[in-house]
């Protein structure tokens, strides 16, 4: 099976091949598994649909275009559920690729709940240098991003009447496909007590469960399987929902692919022993 | 169907040619991404960090403090000198000062006083009984001071155990964040290219 034909086509290949099966025919069939709400998202619904009205939430888009699938969808629910519960929402990102992504997003979800830019949202744009973005937001935003992302000052919109700094902020939600919800965490919430939300891709959660654990964080949505849960906690079927299905066969297909591989290697060593 | 899409949907494809082999078409879509993205963080920087950071504070306000960074900035940039690159030891020394001095404190608090905080847990329930114990192992394993042996060797394997469960709980949530990015990919090539699903 190492070689099917000649060098050119090896198991690899077929693997490939089966995943890209797995993946596809429920994304054309829909077979609508079911999906069950975690504790750890339900908390951060909880947290925002608990928010006043107004209040301010202030969205970071700390990922790269490579981490788009993920990111955008929970970016896309968490930024619904705000603009839903009518609360003023700052955008900004501590990553490059995330500043255009970040605005796109913004500007699209504002438009579908009819809110005005300045009044209701704002994007203040892209700081380099983490550490010192997050500890600088905590005294004064207004000296930290003096013009927002299309070079405007940010203190003539109305949004940012009363706005200083993180005293005036309800959560910090941070879409980061990397370690930075962790700087949030280590620079806003310990030193200036801000709630965070962290909103990362799968491969971070098992980095930030510590901190759900001491409750330094609201709650946790992690990758894919996170925004498909808050989007069913928003009743509206997105592309994380629709992506779920995709999931769940690519899953079974690599616990059977685990499982035959063992089986292979037991088989192996039997006939080395024997 | 705009040409964008039909670009973005050929450089996919393009990437997803390494599955067979190495080939140019791939290298070529691997150097075009190289490319367009320190082009947009160049972009990026000046438009959102230089210029209202520097430039205009600098030049437009007027505020002659802001020569001190402009300086230091200059003073990074003669590392590429082989003359003056020892000049760039001095924003060098400045970063990791103030980085140091800001990370230190955090880090204590966030990490270690509140992850300390967050184990000293009543004995009341499962849940806060696995916590202490795995803490508890997995630092005893980490102790190499003493040998691994007796009841101190037992605690230690336990510690093993807990970091294998982790590990084993961390690959899973990588292969779903891959899986994630190959269906986002193919939704995009069967949605927003092909049109064969909404």
């Amino acid at each position: 099976m190492a070689e099917a034909n000649g060098k050119r086509f090896h198991t690899r290949h077929l693997i490939f091949l089966l995943m890209a099966i797995a993946v596809v025919l429920p994304l054309i069939f829909k077979p609508g598994l079911p999906l069950r709400v975690t504790k750890e998202v339900q908390d951060i619904y909880d947290y925002i649909e608990g928010l006043p009205e107004e209040s301010v939430v202030i969205i970071s888009f700390d990922h790269e275009a490579s981490s788009l699938p993920e990111m955008v969808p929970m970016a896309e629910a968490l930024l619904r559920h705000c603009f839903r519960k009518n609360l003023k929402v700052c955008g900004m990102a501590l990553l490059a690729e995330g500043t255009s992504v970040g605005d796109a997003n913004l500007r699209r979800i504002g438009a579908e709940y009819n809110k005005e830019y300045g009044e209701d949202y704002i994007f203040w744009g892209f700081r380099p240098q983490h550490e010192v973005a997050i500890l600088a937001l905590g005294e004064d935003i207004t000296r930290e991003f003096k013009t927002d992302y299309t070079g405007r000052p940010i203190s003539g919109f109305p949004i940012m009447q009363g706005l200083r700094n993180y005293q005036n902020v309800a959560a910090v939600i941070s879409v980061g496909d990397g370690d930075i919800p962790i700087y949030w965490v280590n620079y806003a919430q310990a030193r200036y007590g801000v709630n965070i939300i962290p909103a990362i891709t799968a491969v971070m959660a098992t980095t930030m469960y510590p901190f759900l654990q001491s409750e330094q964080i609201v709650g946790l949505a992690a990758g894919l399987k996170g925004a498909a849960e808050y989007e069913k906690l928003l009743n509206r079927t997105g592309l994380a929902t629709r992506g779920m299905d995709a999931q769940s066969t690519a899953h079974v297909l690599i616990i059977v692919l685990i499982a035959i591989g063992n089986i292979i290697m037991f088989r192996q060593r039997g006939g080395k022993r024997s | 169907m705009d040409i964008s899409t039909t670009i973005a949907a050929i450089l996919t494809l393009a990437i997803y040619s390494f599955l067979y082999r190495d080939n140019p078409v791939y290298k070529t879509a691997e150097h075009i991404l190289l490319g367009v993205s320190v082009g947009y963080f160049v972009v990026i920087t000046i438009s959102n960090t230089i210029i209202p950071k520097l430039i205009i504070p600098l030049f437009v306000d007027g505020e002659l403090i802001y020569i001190i960074p402009a300086l230091l900035g200059i003073a990074m940039l003669l590392r590429v000198t082989k003359q003056f690159s020892h000049i760039s030891r001095i924003p060098l020394a400045l970063i990791i000062g103030v980085g140091a001095g800001i990370a230190i404190p955090a880090y204590m608090q966030a990490h270690l006083i509140a992850q300390m905080k967050a184990t000293m847990l009543p004995l009341s329930n499962i849940s806060n009984i696995v916590i202490i114990i795995a803490v508890l192992s997995v630092l005893v394993y980490f102790f190499f001071s003493r040998k691994h042996e007796g009841a101190f060797g037992v605690t230690a394997k336990a510690g093993i155990y807990f970091l294998m469960i982790f590990f084993g709980s961390t690959f899973g949530y990588t292969v779903m964040a891959r899986i994630s990015l190959l269906i986002g990919r193919i939704q995009f090539l069967l949605g927003d290219w092909l049109g064969i699903i909404r």
